[in-house]
């Protein structure tokens, strides 16, 4: 790659200008390099999340477990949650997007390079300040509670469940600084996620290749809109709730205190308000992946592609319409829950249709069953099994016999795990090509994903009947006696072999990006954009801007069909693809990027240091370190605001004495 | 920018004079208030409607001229729209939950 | 490999849309902002008409309508001159821009003064944002509103700087005027609202 160099800026502090080494990742402005942070960045935090979810499970294992104490396994499946859901499954969706949405509808980048750097940082830093409340964290116990009134270092961590109800999150119930962490932690990664989303928007809207309309754009790319606009209107709602709870903590605000005419409901309706469109923001992304990945192994075109497309939509804006199924338990009216049940049972129609679409995509295709295809697949089924038990809590009164019960933990953890994740790493394995130029190993790869089949279901399919058995969610111990024992040890056995296969996957990952074989530029003969390019994506990613003229454009550039609407690879295919990776390589002329910079990493580091003096205000360093948090903000900011996207000219506007337009 | 701007854009004049009309309609807001608080027949029913109509006109004046949106591309509007229809429904609807059955009264 | 040079395009090269990227990113943004308000909204009119009690003291008693009426005129004002200052842009007139992006600025600060008088007022009169939940919402309501106004400020000052220092702002950085211009009008647009529904609405 080379190193370029930058016209001298005008400003105080030189402006960053490698493209190598270490400095280049603190500065870039690179969509790829910035989605594979975001990718490296969430697996750490997933194995975080797993190993919280090893220790939850060494709990459980066998009746009243004593590995734990409860303080300490409230903290366990708090912290389990909202790594999985916050620092895993959303940053390493906004890693493919990232790295993809450019590259699949012919863009040198997003609209907004700094602000998709800002959204890393913030994400970043915000993750590690949740997690400091490992070392910072206190934990009291609450009058009349039966917690250990000495806290472990390992039950100093937020415990309120990922889902904070109030009033167990406010200063009466959750004594200490833990809830707090809770609160401003996700307040920061809420922010980093809301500057994605108005940035992916304008990328898709504004940044099309020439002929890519939008019912020309792949699923994927269509997906990830709608996660945008998920994102886009449901962020301000828990940021609002997130503020109430953070001013009833720290400003003596009332708004979730019933004693002084507050109403704890208020932040369950909050929550799930944005909670249930959250849900959505966790599948679809693994939807648009296997979307993909279907089409490609079958040889045949997406079936219905509108209709995915449709559904996909409809399933995000109906999803704004369902919050309260959370709340049926939680003494809302009757018509609130006839309401929401029939919405909920409404809102199958789209997804069912999808699963119909993508049944239909492989049904007599020339299938290849390697191993981005069998985590597709497997995510097909263990997405229905999933979808399927979510179908039955739409139905209320038996709903309310399934609230808080492993039921509904079997519920999610199958759309959670079988669904979101099991499509993500479906598109780890379809993608690691052309992010990488070499091809993992194909025998270990299909070894981790029965691995998973066996460790994944053996973990969460006994909790259908544990549920529906009578044990209950969140509960540290469990009776002997009551039928419970065999299948949690089951489940615990499960959990490791889970592990178990993570390792597997993260040793083919390491090998194979340094010794696989190379990888051609187009390995699966596939059918978007992205495969035109050379592997690894060069820093400007196309040679010359790409046109389309179809769907699947790049397939039908290769391919034809006969009679019967079977492919027929044209003659010209193979110099086609020698020729894309030439200008690939060697672009006809000079390519203009974003130059690097330093004030996204800075206006990130501002949020932590505001959230520690929020947290200790009430100590000496605390207001100090809210100013220091808002004059970092503030400074960096304006310094940003000032700085041109690109060097090279004296103020930004000269676009039209330049004749070059990239 | 300068291509869609220089086609539709009000004259100063005419900001001032919509600015104007903001003012007259703020002051009847005001006014319509202090007939609710003195004249009992003039109830809360008929205030409140009265009320939100006149802010409801000063909102889509604001909107429209002031922020440029009558001249805008659709796509403007919609994302603008979208936004605002949401944070009605889905509110009124959490209101509705809540035992409040219209935000307003 | 190609010789990658870093100039420019920042200004993207086609809009699939033919809106500008920020513009659109603007307005994406302040679509959002209705979620956020309107919840801010909904708390409040969750507990303005909820009973606390003896003794309590609730916002409805405390408000000075004149007071308030003088302050929501003055914010729409700041809308007449903030768009005075954009077409002033638009017309070339440097000097002018710059007269009008401070006018802005300067009702903005009067409007947050009258704020925070009010808000001491209501203070000295035994109510402050933990006397009760309708008092909570309230202020947090009209807090972060007035956030919104100060951020606001702080962009209008910005530019007003930046085109001290630069002798004028180019057509370019012309889009950020518009762009400041909304969010300004928008927050107006919200104070509307909350003049209605707080003050007025019995």
């Amino acid at each position: 790659m080379a190193t370029t160099t930058a016209a001298p800026a005008r400003t105080i502090f030189r402006r960053p200008a490698s493209t190598t080494g270490f400095w280049s990742w603190i500065t870039t402005a690179d969509h790829k390099k910035i989605g594979i942070m975001y990718g490296y960045t969430a697996f750490i935090f997933f194995i975080l999340g797993g190993l919280e979810a090893l220790i939850l499970r060494i709990q459980l294992a066998q009746p009243n477990g004593t590995f734990l104490s409860a303080a300490e396994y409230n903290a366990m499946f708090t912290m389990h949650g909202t790594t999985m859901i916050f620092l895993f499954v959303m940053p390493v969706s906004a890693a493919f997007f990232n790295y993809l949405l450019p590259l699949m509808i012919g863009a040198r980048d997003v609209a907004f390079p700094r602000m998709n750097a800002v959204s890393f940082w913030i994400f970043l830093f915000g993750g590690v300040f949740l997690y400091t409340s490992f070392i910072f964290g206190t934990s009291g116990a609450p009058e009349g509670g039966n917690l250990a009134e000495e806290v472990s270092r390992l039950g100093a961590a937020p415990n309120g469940g990922w889902f904070g109800y109030a009033p167990n999150s406010g200063t009466r119930f959750s004594t200490g600084t833990v809830m707090d962490y809770w609160a401003i932690g996700l307040q920061i990664l809420g922010l980093a996620s809301l500057i994605s989303s108005v940035n992916f928007i304008v990328t898709v809207f504004n940044m099309r290749a020439k002929g890519m309309t939008l019912l020309r754009m792949p699923v994927f790319v269509w997906m990830t809109t709608v996660v945008a606009f998920l994102l886009l209107f449901s962020l301000p709602i828990i940021a609002v709730a997130l503020f109430m709870i953070t001013f009833d903590r720290t400003l003596g605000t009332l708004f979730f205190d019933a004693a002084a005419g507050g109403d704890p409901i208020l932040w369950q309706h909050f929550f799930w308000l944005f909670g249930h469109p959250e849900v959505y923001i966790l599948i679809l992304p693994a939807m648009g992946i296997v979307s993909e990945i279907l089409p490609t192994f079958s040889r045949k075109p997406l079936f219905g592609y509108p209709a995915v497309v449709f559904a996909g939509a409809a399933i995000g804006f109906m999803g704004f319409g369902v919050w309260a199924h959370h709340m049926f338990a939680s003494g809302v009216t009757p018509i609130t829950q006839a309401a929401f049940g029939l919405s909920t049972m409404a809102i199958a129609v789209p997804t069912g249709i999808k699963i119909f679409n993508w049944i239909g995509t492989i049904w007599k295709g020339r299938i290849t069953l390697n191993t981005p295809m069998l985590f597709a697949i497997g995510f097909v089924a263990m997405f229905v099994i999933g979808g399927l038990s979510g179908v039955t809590h739409s139905i209320v009164p038996a709903d309310w016999q399934q609230t808080d019960t492993y039921y509904i933990v079997a519920h999610f953890q199958y759309v959670l795990f079988g669904g979101s994740i099991f499509g993500l790493f479906a598109g780890l394995y379809y993608w690691f090509p052309k992010l990488t130029g070499r091809m993992y190993n194909e025998a270990t790869g299909k070894l981790h994903f029965w691995i998973w089949m066996l460790g994944f279901n053996l973990t969460f399919a006994p909790m259908h009947w544990l549920g529906l058995n009578g044990m209950v969610r969140r509960t540290w111990v469990y009776d002997e006696g009551l039928g419970l024992d065999s299948w949690n040890m089951a489940v615990t056995v499960g959990a490791f072999i889970i592990a178990i296969g993570l390792l597997v996957f993260m040793g083919n990952w390491i090998w194979s990006k340094r010794r696989g074989p190379i990888a051609p530029m187009d390995p699966w003969d596939a059918r978007t954009l992205e495969w035109t390019i050379p592997s690894p994506t060069p820093e400007y990613n196309f040679g010359v801007d790409p046109k389309v003229s179809a769907l699947d454009d790049f397939w039908h550039r290769k391919y034809s069909e006969d009679d019967e609407g079977r492919p027929v690879r044209r003659p010209e295919a193979d110099q086609l693809v020698a020729e894309l990776e030439d200008v690939g390589l060697h672009p006809p002329a000079p390519i203009h990027l974003p130059n690097p910079s330093y004030y996204p990493f800075l206006v990130g580091l501002a949020f932590p240091i505001l959230g520690y003096g929020v947290i200790y205000n009430d100590k000496a360093f605390g207001i100090p370190l809210m100013l220091l948090g808002v004059l970092v903000l503030v400074g960096s900011a304006i310094g940003w605001g000032v700085e041109p996207l690109e060097e090279g000219h004296d103020d930004h506007s000269d676009h039209d004495d330049d004749g070059e337009e990239g | 920018m300068a291509e869609d701007h220089a086609a539709h854009h009000p004259t100063p004049r005419q900001y001032v004079n919509i600015a104007i009309l903001l003012a007259v309609l703020t002051a009847i807001e005001v006014a319509l208030f202090y007939v609710e608080q003195g004249v009992e027949e003039f109830t809360t029913n008929m205030a409140s409607p009265l009320l939100i109509l006149l802010a409801v006109l000063k909102f889509v004046i604001v909107v429209g001229y002031y922020m440029h949106l009558k001249y805008e591309k659709s796509l403007v509007k919609n994302f603008f729209v979208i936004g605002f229809v949401a944070a009605l429904v889905l509110y009124a609807a959490t209101l509705f939950a809540l035992g409040i059955v219209s935000g307003v009264f | 490999m190609a010789d990658v040079a870093h100039v420019d395009d920042h200004h993207d090269v086609h809009e699939s849309t033919g809106i500008e990227n920020r513009k659109l990113g603007m307005w994406a943004f302040l679509s959002s902002e209705f979620l956020f308000f309107g919840a801010l909204i909904s708390n409040y009119l969750l507990f303005k008409g909820r009973d606390f009690g003896a003794g309590t003291v609730y916002p409805r008693e405390l408000y000075d309508i004149p007071f308030t009426s003088i302050s929501s005129f003055v914010l729409l004002m700041s809308s007449l001159t903030m768009v005075l200052a954009h077409h002033a842009l638009a017309t070339g007139d440097q000097n002018g821009t710059r007269t009008w992006l401070l006018a802005t600025g300067m009702l903005g600060s009067v409007f947050i003064g009258g704020q925070v008088f009010e808000f001491t007022e209501f203070v000295l009169e035994g109510m402050t944002i933990s006397s009760n939940p309708a008092a909570s919402a309230f202020f947090m309501l009209t807090g972060f509103h007035g956030a919104h106004v100060f951020i606001g400020i702080l962009m209008l000052l910005s530019l007003y700087g930046i085109s001290r220092r630069q002798g004028g702002l180019t057509e370019a950085q012309g889009l950020n005027v518009e762009l400041v211009g909304l969010y300004w009008h928008f927050v107006d647009i919200i104070w509307i609202v909350i003049f209605t529904i707080v003050y007025l609405i019995p």
